[in-house]
Formats: structure tokens, sequence, C-alpha cells
């Protein structure tokens, strides 16, 4: 119990250091891992059973030569994708978003910086230590999440992709 | 030799000055004419000596008249000497009389000394205590309601100073009941009535209430005083923070009560307070930013109102259009329903020319749904470029301080680069909503596209075929 309110402690004291920019940085990567987190799910779980029903569908059609069934086939392949890939671009985007809400925290870092400069002089390093913890703690922040999301992002978007290609491979029209 | 010329030339010239005054002497009377008869020489000469005469004669007696004062003079001479030394003997006389006092003046000084012993002592920490008092009394808030007592101080502190005086017993427990009193008044909340200076400048009386030495408030305003004229007036500017100016109407409300209320006490005495107001508030914030800061916000609305009508539009067409694929008739209100109906016309025709209608239908439909999409990109690309742009503006108007007055000052320069960091900072606030924007509003535009694309001519199929062996002719055709 003792152990848990510490790492508690740690942690806010951590998100108050970096001020309200981190917080969103939180947000961002929590929400970014969450949406990982579902489409490994998907990738692990669905994914077999859509791939069997497209399969089956295919399979049960009386003919799979004219142009009707070319179609139908890539109709079915399109919707297919369509799932695979639900969320992917958002992922991408929050990797890509989370060094500017670094850089974000930086610059509002900075002006906390100039603010105490403009009251007590530059005299004073104590009073702009928080400054400069605003101002880069959000930064690392960023940079950490950004990091952990590129890989997964790749990742998952090969993923995609391959299935996609799997699925339209399984799809054979010569019987 | 030499000086016998010399000689000669001077003789010379003074023949040739009497010939001149004498050819004067002749010219002058002839323009004079009728004046008055030229005097001879011999004349000139008589006159001369009767002038002699006369002035002899003034000489002489005037030499009589200073003979007959000189003894007159001498005896204001011994006179005066005489009173000399009268007056060295009465100064002798006060010499001596001085150093007698001197030394009477040390004996009785001794004896001062002596009865007052320790005295003296207690002396100079009274006027040490009442001159410190009366500086910490003058800063101190209590002084609002009690004025009087530092001029209390100042006079004891001045009567301390002179060692002819001595301190009343009452001026000295009045000083320990001010000390006292301060001591008190410092743990107190009170309320009382005062003449405080409004913002507009005019006075007033009014109710304030007095947190200890710290804080002083009215209404829901804090108080400022200014010790050097003795004037309580509102601050200009309240801090932003409204939970502050709250707890000061708590306080206000419920001065004189006994229940506690939550106040936020500035514990320096005004000094947090003060930096506190001088912080910029948001619109001030912006305003640092100048035009490129305007012109970064200008777009971010732009962008937000853009994307605002897309997300809009474009739920209400992939609604519509996933509405299509479940539903059996067409219709031309989404943007499947009319690829659909292109398909539906061309059933008949061979396939080539189904797709060639198809793709033109789509093509058709591509434009409505892309719309916007680039240029909300852009300015998500754009924001940040802009608050570069400003940073740059920025530094440049530093560096311009800097080369006018040097590093000197850092406030001059406090300008350029507060302009600098909040172009950056609205640049970056702009951007990265604009790009979350523009990925959710592509991956919408994307799915319909996608639909159209890859999926029409597959629905097209799919119900030619439940309308019944359609596909098996068509395919036969196109074989």
């Amino acid at each position: 119990m003792q152990g848990l309110f510490d790492q508690y402690a740690a942690i806010r004291d951590f998100l108050e250091l970096g001020g309200d920019v981190l917080d969103l940085i939180v947000v961002v990567i929590f929400a970014m891992w969450v949406l990982i987190l579902e489409r490994i799910i998907f990738f692990s779980r669905q994914r077999r059973r859509l791939e069997q029903a497209v399969r089956q569908r295919w399979e049960t059609r009386p003919e799979r030569q004219s142009w009707n069934a070319k179609q139908v086939r890539d109709a079915l392949v399109s919707r297919f994708k369509l799932q695979a890939n639900a969320g992917i671009p958002l992922i991408k985007t929050m990797v890509a978003l989370c060094p500017l809400l670094g850089l974000l925290g930086t610059v509002t870092g900075m002006i906390a910086v100039f603010e105490v400069m403009a009251v007590s002089g530059t005299g004073n390093a104590r009073s702009m230590a928080s400054g400069v913890a605003m101002a880069t703690v959000p930064t690392m922040a960023g940079m950490v999440g950004a990091l952990s999301g590129v890989f997964a992002g790749i990742m998952l978007s090969r993923k995609a992709d391959r299935a996609v290609e799997k699925l339209r491979d399984s799809l054979t029209m010569d019987h | 030799m030499m000086r016998n010329s010399l000689l000669a030339g001077v003789l010379a010239a003074s023949l040739l000055a009497s010939g001149v005054l004498v050819s004067t002497a002749v010219l002058v009377p002839g323009v004079a004419g009728a004046q008055e008869q030229a005097p001879s020489m011999a004349e000139l000469l008589r006159r001369v000596e009767q002038g002699q005469v006369r002035d002899q004669q003034a000489f002489q007696q005037r030499e009589a008249e200073f003979r007959g004062a000189r003894a007159d003079q001498e005896r204001l001479l011994a006179e005066a000497r005489e009173r000399r030394a009268e007056l060295e003997g009465t100064s002798e006389d006060l010499e001596a009389t001085y150093e007698e006092n001197e030394v009477r003046i040390g004996e009785l000084e001794a004896a001062l000394d002596k009865r007052l012993g320790s005295l003296r002592e207690l002396f100079g920490v009274l006027q040490q205590v009442s001159s410190d008092t009366q500086g910490l009394f003058e800063n101190s808030l209590v002084n609002i309601q009690y004025p009087e007592r530092t001029a209390f101080l100042a006079d004891l502190a001045a009567k301390m100073g002179t060692t002819s005086r001595l301190a009343s017993m009452e001026e000295v427990e009045r000083l320990w009941f001010e000390l006292q009193r301060e001591m008190t008044e410092q743990g107190r909340v009170v309320r009382f009535p005062t003449e405080i200076i409004e913002l507009d400048g005019t006075r007033g009386p009014a109710d304030v209430t007095r947190v200890g030495v710290f804080n002083i408030i009215a209404g829901d305003n804090y108080l400022q005083f200014t010790p050097q004229t003795g004037n309580v007036s509102v601050m200009p500017r309240q801090p932003e923070q409204g939970r502050f100016v709250r707890s000061v109407a708590n306080l206000d409300e419920a001065a004189g009560g006994t229940e506690m209320v939550n106040f936020a006490l500035d514990p320096t005495r005004g000094q947090i307070l003060s930096l506190l107001t001088e912080k910029p508030n948001l619109v001030e914030r912006i305003q640092q930013g100048g035009v490129v800061g305007y012109v970064i916000i200008g777009l971010g609305l732009l962008g937000l109102l853009l994307a605002a009508e897309r997300l809009v539009s474009l739920g209400l067409a992939s609604s519509k259009v996933s509405a299509q694929l479940k539903r059996e008739q067409l219709d031309s209100g989404n943007p499947l329903g009319r690829v659909l109906k292109v398909g539906e016309e061309n059933r008949r025709k061979d396939t080539e020319t189904l797709e060639l209608k198809l793709g033109e239908a789509i093509l058709h439909e591509t434009p409505a749904l892309q719309r916007g999409i680039l240029f909300l990109k852009l300015i998500s690309v754009v924001a940040p470029l802009l608050g570069l742009l400003g940073t740059v503006t920025g530094m440049i108007v530093t560096f311009q301080a800097i080369t006018l007055f040097g590093t000197g000052d850092p406030k001059l320069m406090a300008g350029g680069i507060s302009q600098a960091l909040v172009t950056t900072v609205l640049g970056l606030v702009v951007a990265i909503p604009i790009v979350f924007l523009h990925t959710i509003v592509n991956g919408r535009a994307r799915r319909i596209q996608h639909v159209l694309q890859e999926q029409a001519a597959g629905v097209i199929a799919e119900r030619a075929e439940e309308l019944g062996g359609d596909g098996g002719k068509r395919q036969a055709l196109a074989a």
C-alpha cells in the first residue's frame, strides 16, 4: 500500500514539474496506446474471424470468374482493408503530435523562465529552475511518447497491409 | 657723434612744434573772428604768475588748519588707547570666568553621570527602540487605524537624542503600550472605517477589513497602503485568478463573525500580490504576439470553422452512404446512390462502358469529398512556419534593442523575446488541433472514397445478381 502511494506521489510530482502541457502529452500518449492495443487485439482475435467470413462468402458463390465476381471480390477485400486500417492514421497522427506538444511545452516553459527573469532579474538561477523544468520535461515526454509509438505504428500498418494482401491472395478466382 | 645728431633732431622737432603752435595761435582767432581778443604772450605769463601766488596762499592756509587739528587728533588717539586697555582687561576677566565655568561644567557633568548611572544606557536603548519602531510602524498596515503614534515615537526619539531632556514615566510606558498594541494587532482580523481612494480617483469613506499586518481589503477588492502619503487605495489591477478575488469577498462578508473562511493571504505584505497582478493575462499575451500572432489566430479560426463544416457534411454523407449500402432503393441524395444510379442506367451496356461510366461518376463525386482537406493540411503546415517567422522577427526586435541599449537591461529586450515565444506558442497551439482534425476529416473522406472506388462496382454486381441471372448474360456478352 505504501509502495503504491509512493508511486502515486512520484507520478504526481512529475506531472506537476512539467506543467499543463505535460498533462496533455500524457493524455495523447494514453489515447495512442489505447488505439495501439485495440489494433493488436484486433489482429490477434477478430482478424481471423473476419477473414473466415469473407472467405466463406467468396467460396459460397456459385461462380468466381465473371466481371461481377471480380468486382464483388474487390469490394470484399476493400471492406476488410477498411476494417484492418481503422485507427492506424490516427495513431500515426498522434505519433507526429507528440514532439509538437513537447515543443509547445518547451516554449511555454521558456515564457515562464523569462517571466521570472523580468521580475527577479538574471541573478537568481534557483527561481528560474521551475520554468526550465517546465521547458525540458514535456520535451522529453513528447520524445519518449513519439519513440514508443512510432515502432508500433509502423508495425501495425505493415501488419494491416500484409493481412489485406494475404486475404486477396486467398480469394482465388480459378475454381 | 651719434648723440649730437640725436640732440639736433630733438631740437628741430621742438622748433617745428612751436612753429605749429604759433601758427595755430594765429589761425584760431582768425577763424573765431570777433569772439575775443587774443591774449598776448606777456598777458599769458602774467596770468600764470597770478595763479601761482593764489595757490601758494591756499596751501599756507591749509597747512595752518592741519597744524591746528593735530593736537585734537592726538587727544583722540590717547582716548582710543585708553579704551583698548580697558577692554583688554574685561576680556581677561571674562576668560578667567569662562575657564572657571568650564571646570564647573565638567564637575557638574561628572556629577550628572554619577547620578544618572545606568539610566543613560536606558535612554540610549529607548532612543534606538523608538526610532526603529517608528520606521516599522510607518510601513505597518496598523498605522491606518492609529496614525498618531508615529509622531509620538519621533518626538520621543528626538528627546532621547538630546542630553538635556529626560523621558517621563508616561512616555516610557506608552512606548511599551504601542509595541504591545502592534503585536496584538498583527494577530487580528478587524474591520474599521477609513478613507479610501477608488479607481476613478475619488476619495470616500469605506469599511475596510485588515488581516493582521498582511492585507487590507474592501468589498471584493484588495487595497494597497502607501506609507509615504498614508493613502489607502484600491489596487489598480486585481489578481487574474478568480479564486483569490472570490476569497476576498468571502472574508469581507464574514468579517466580524467567528467562523473560519478561506482567504488568499499574502505573507510578504503585498509583494507577491503586486507581482501576481503584473503577470500578463491571456489578452495581453496575445497582444504580445503582434501582427504575426493575429495572422496565426485568424488562420486557426478559419481552419477550425472549415474542419467543423467538413466534419458535419462528411459525417452526414458517410451515414447516408452506409444507409445506402444496406437499402434497396437508390437515393440520389448521397454520393454512393448517385454512382449506383449511373450503374443502374447503364446496366445493359458492356462492362467496359459500364466501368468508364462508373469511373466518370466517381470522379464527379471526388472533388466534393476532398474539398477543404488540402487547405486544412496547408494550415497545419503553415501555422508553425508563421510561428517561426514570429520568432525570428521577435529576435530581430531583441537584437535591435541590444544594438541600441546594450545587454544591460533585460527589460528592454523583453518585448522582442515575448513576441518570439508567444508566436511560436500560437503556431503550435493552432497546428496541433488542426493536424488532428485533418486526420479525422481525411479519414472520413477517404472512407467514402474507398466505398465509391472499390465497392461501388461490387455493389452493382451484387444487385445485378440478386435481380437474377444477369451476370452470366453480361459475362457472355463480354466474352
